[in-house]
């Protein structure tokens, strides 16, 4: 029997030349894995630990559908047997190598048919590292697996979830980046089942360009999200951010949870995103911070979590006036032990400290040269402090100025944009206007994608069979309409 | 005698207030300068100069005591005497007439019955021109005596029985002469609209319009609308200064004076327009021209200013500061078109150098008293946006920053598309959400306010977080 289930288990070859079309691909794909299931456990436990071992035979780059129902039933059995981790899935351990190995090197388009098993063992290997204690050591692996699997990381998983959550326990901010800086563009969809079978441009080993197509709700790639886990993940993601310092990223983070759709309501994540919302934008805008919020906010529930975190907008209102510092600091003083509730205390207290370089940044506005200890007076401190204070702030990159030193210390700015430290030459900024015009495409196609999924959904379909039916006046039988509506729909859906 | 006035109980109360208070000597002489005017506004700056002026104020109440005797206004020859008695409590003026207050407080008595009673018997007639004169007359009553209010309602009632055009335009203007009394601008503008909308022959039409644009433009001075001001005042027909009475009023003597369009024409349009509009619409305007004659000063200011000699334009201006402040109208925007004529000026002035010492600057420009040194105010001036430049406080020098428009439309175009990939990440997102049908719903068995049960919890999380990254 063992032999025999080796044969089915090698009888799918991607490579084939049969299955050079996609459809046939697909169709073969799918009977495979129905067989595969179909199989008893025990046979694929048999020949564990021999030469004979399926796991050994197999190649997971090559037999990655094979490989992953193998090896996530071994794995849960091994599991099952005992209640501590077994030595060959401690990290080191045979199991472990071949797990480690598989989310590696799988193929990415064979493990779209295995969603669900990849997903179990993604899960097993995060448990299991955090079980023993190292899970530190697992985030980079996970990160590749994602990327392995969709290497635009934009259509949002549970994964997503457990890896921020990871990266977060374990503070490992940077770490999280390459994850973070995919902008999620979908979220798993419905896509109904004609629409993925049997189409050569849509069945899931296409060349999709956008992993929408594959990764939705009946894939198996994620755990049914709800609102509040995308929430969660935003929340943490600028949380991490703020951690690496990138506050603009961190603000665009935290607006996406204000945005939510809502019915009038307002939940607790969004109330701590707006608390960190208002801080951090504080610090990108500085002084001209707009108080107002993103366009697409539920206007009720905004107004909801402004009531509740009046402190924050009495803090930013403070904030904005660059020449009352007393007045700051006073507000900083007073909420303090509702920052530390909030868990916002190193915040406010970035807050004072890029109120003196907003401060200074002004100036340059206002000045062209101006002697340190006419600075120092301002803002209180001796002219040695000021000096290295601002020369910390001209190598940091926040000011397009020098320090110069005759008889006493003078700070001049570079008038001209295009001298100084800071300067952009042209090549520069038509590279920075490139790059903007690529991920503006970027994010043409990706509203282009949605825009095609929403199409398919019912929803949309009988709004257009609504419309069709307003259009041809309500003459004939209901039956003849609706039959020529659902061939108009499709025809438009194929148009 | 004016340091007895400057302390006296009426003035320290005033500046205890914060009310302004002229101490300079002014250059006009009172007697002259009031003889330009009569009536009520007569009365009315006597009032003002002698409430704010320490030099002038006797002189003026003892004037506007002898004005007020004339007339019908018992209380406000009473507060007028009130109030120059705690100025110079011995002056002869300071002591109140009583004999002649009960007298006039029974005449007006009398008349008032008088006129009711005519009223009354030609509303019993329902002879409409009879009772339109009764209620002008009645007009013509309350406004001698001080009730602007009745005086506006006894006008208004002669509404429903004009018969012509005319007679309308003669009520409604008697409406924008009350209302200009009460110093209530809204009203005044809303009736000169309705006198410009009245249908009358074109030399009638002719003979109001200097009228109707100077009102306007005092209208628009005194509600700070200082640009539409200039404009009214300097498209003012010379045909004003010879104009006849319209609407049983002498606007050039009642309301003002020629010379008053001239100053504040003038100088609305040297706080609202640059150089060329100057030119070509004050000086080269052969109709204000006949104004300005009559102030060869404003003259003299505007022309320096287009001709960039700005602080001998100033220097003028300050010299008739005094003037000015003692100006019913005048004095309380003056402050803001001081302001605006030396900002102006400066910025005038800096527009053709890359670069200018500051103490170039604060010879050109003396201070006003607003700021301690120059610095500061070009500093404010900076900040505010006014002055495009950069203060060079180690050199002393106030500098042009250079311009690169290539490289700031590129930096502009950058943050543009910032902003719209921004907002199309926001939408994107949301969109995204309907699709999977994510939404926040109110959870069930709680009410709608804030603390969805999950908060509690996650602030928890939040704040273990928080203290953890040390932020």
């Amino acid at each position: 029997m063992s032999s025999d289930l080796l044969s089915l288990l090698l009888s799918f070859q991607p490579d084939a030349p049969e299955l050079q079309q996609k459809r046939d691909y697909d169709h073969a794909a799918r009977q495979f894995v129905i067989q595969l299931y179909n199989v008893q456990q025990h046979y694929f436990l048999k020949g564990a630990d021999t030469p004979q071992d399926v796991l050994s035979i197999l190649n997971p780059a090559v037999n990655t559908i094979a490989y992953a129902i193998s090896l996530r039933l071994r794995i849960s059995a091994a599991l099952d047997k005992q209640k501590s981790i077994p030595d060959q899935l401690q990290p080191g351990g045979a199991l472990w190598n071949r797990l480690l190995q598989f989310l590696e090197t799988f193929d990415p388009v064979q493990v779209r048919y295995v969603g669900s098993d990849w997903r179990r063992l993604v899960d097993f290997f995060e448990q299991i590292a955090r079980q023993v204690g190292t899970p530190g050591d697992a985030i980079a692996t996970m990160r590749s697996t994602m990327l392995r699997l969709d290497p635009t990381t934009g259509t949002f998983t549970s994964t997503h979830l457990y890896f921020i959550r990871l990266c977060m326990e374990e503070r490992a901010y940077a770490e999280a980046l390459p994850i973070l800086d995919n902008y999620i563009h979908s979220q798993p969809s419905r896509t109904p089942a004609q629409f993925r079978e049997n189409l050569e441009y849509s069945v899931p080993c296409a060349d999709t360009a956008n992993s929408a197509e594959y990764i939705h709700i009946h894939s198996g790639f994620s755990e049914r999200m709800a609102i509040a886990d995308v929430q969660e993940y935003y929340v943490l993601g600028a949380m991490a951010y703020i951690g690496v310092r990138q506050f603009k990223k961190a603000m665009l983070f935290l607006e996406h949870v204000l945005v939510v759709p809502s019915s009038n309501v307002a939940s607790g994540l969004m109330l701590e995103a707006y608390k960190k919302w208002v801080l951090v934008s504080c610090l990108v805008r500085g002084a001209s911070r707009v108080t107002t919020a993103p366009r697409t906010v539920n206007g009720t529930a905004f107004k909801q979590v402004k009531a509740a975190s009046k402190a924050y907008d009495a803090l930013a209102d403070a904030f904005a006036p660059l020449n009352n510092l007393p007045k700051l600091r006073a507000q900083i003083n007073a909420g303090k032990d509702l920052w530390k509730e909030d868990g916002n205390t190193g915040l406010v207290h970035e807050l004072l400290d890029h109120h003196h370089r907003f401060y200074i940044s002004r100036l340059s506005q206002t000045f062209s040269a101006i002697p340190v200890s006419k600075i120092a007076s301002n803002v209180g401190g001796s002219n040695k402090e000021v000096t290295a204070y601002l020369e910390s702030l001209i190598t940091e990159g926040h000011l397009n100025a020098r320090i110069e030193r005759t008889d006493k210390v003078i700070l001049r700015f570079f008038l001209d944009p295009t001298h100084g430290p800071l300067a952009k030459t042209e090549k520069q900024q038509q590279q920075a206007l490139f790059e903007q015009t690529e991920r503006t495409n970027m994010l043409a196609e990706q509203v282009k994608n949605a825009d095609y999924r929403l199409s398919l959904t019912k929803e949309y379909i009988e709004h257009l069979k609504r419309l069709n039916k307003k259009t041809a006046g309500g003459g004939g039988s209901d039956a003849m309409d609706v039959s020529w509506d659902e061939v108009d729909a499709e025809e438009d859906i194929m148009a | 005698m004016a340091p007895n006035v400057e302390q006296s109980e009426f003035f320290e109360k005033k500046r205890l207030g914060g009310i302004l208070i002229v101490k300079d000597p002014p250059k006009f002489d009172l007697d002259s300068y009031i003889s330009n005017y009569e009536g009520f506004t007569r009365l009315d700056r006597l009032h003002y100069i002698g409430s704010s002026s320490i030099y002038l104020a006797v002189e003026a109440y003892r004037s506007a005591i002898t004005e007020a005797k004339r007339g019908k206004n018992v209380e406000l020859y009473q507060t007028l005497v009130k109030e120059l008695a705690t100025i110079s409590p011995s002056d002869p003026a300071a002591f109140p007439d009583e004999a002649w207050v009960e007298k006039k407080t029974r005449d007006v008595k009398e008349e008032l019955d008088r006129l009711d009673h005519e009223l009354k018997s030609y509303k019993n007639n329902l002879i409409k021109e009879s009772i339109r004169m009764g209620n002008e007359d009645m007009g013509h009553f309350y406004f001698a005596c001080g009730d602007y209010t009745e005086a506006h309602k006894s006008y208004y009632r002669m509404r429903e029985h004009c018969t012509s055009a005319k007679h309308l335009a003669n009520m409604t203007l008697r409406l924008v002469y009350v209302s200009i009394a009460q110093k209530a601008w809204m009203s005044v503008q809303a009736h000169l609209a309705k006198v410009d909308a009245t249908q009358l022959r074109l030399e009638e039409r002719t003979k109001l319009d200097p009228i109707l644009s100077a009102v306007c433009g005092l209208a628009h001075m005194c509600v700070g609308n200082l640009r539409d001001a200039a404009t009214q005042f300097i498209s003012t027909a010379s045909l004003y200064l010879t104009t006849e009475p319209a609407g049983g009023i002498f606007w050039q003597r009642e309301v003002l004076s020629g010379n008053d369009i001239a100053v504040y024409g003038g100088l609305c349009a040297l706080a609202t327009m640059d150089r060329s509009e100057l030119h070509h619409n004050v000086l080269g305007s052969s109709e204000f021209r006949n104004f300005l004659e009559l102030e060869p000063h404003i003259r003299r200011a505007i022309t320096l200013f287009c001709n960039s000699k700005y602080s001998a334009c100033l220097e003028i201006l300050e010299e008739y500061r005094a003037d000015y402040l003692l100006d019913v109208y005048l004095s309380k925007v003056l402050a803001i078109i001081y302001g605006r004529v030396r900002t102006e000026s400066i910025v005038q002035y800096f527009i053709p150098f890359s670069c200018v010492t500051l103490d170039e600057m604060a010879t050109k420009f003396h201070l006003t008293g607003e700021y301690a040194t120059i610095e500061d105010e070009l500093e404010s001036l900076i900040n505010n946006g006014t002055l495009n430049a950069r203060i060079d406080l180690v050199d002393r020098l106030l500098v042009s920053p250079p311009t690169n428009p290539r490289y700031d439309v590129h930096t502009d175009a950058l943050a543009m598309a910032e902003t719209y990939d921004h907002t199309l990440r926001l939408r994107l997102t949301r969109l995204s959400m309907l699709a999977a049908g994510m939404e926040v719903r109110p959870e069930k068995g709680q009410h709608k306010d804030m603390s969805s049960g999950g908060h509690d919890g996650f602030a928890g999380t939040m704040k273990s977080l928080g203290h953890k990254m040390g932020f």
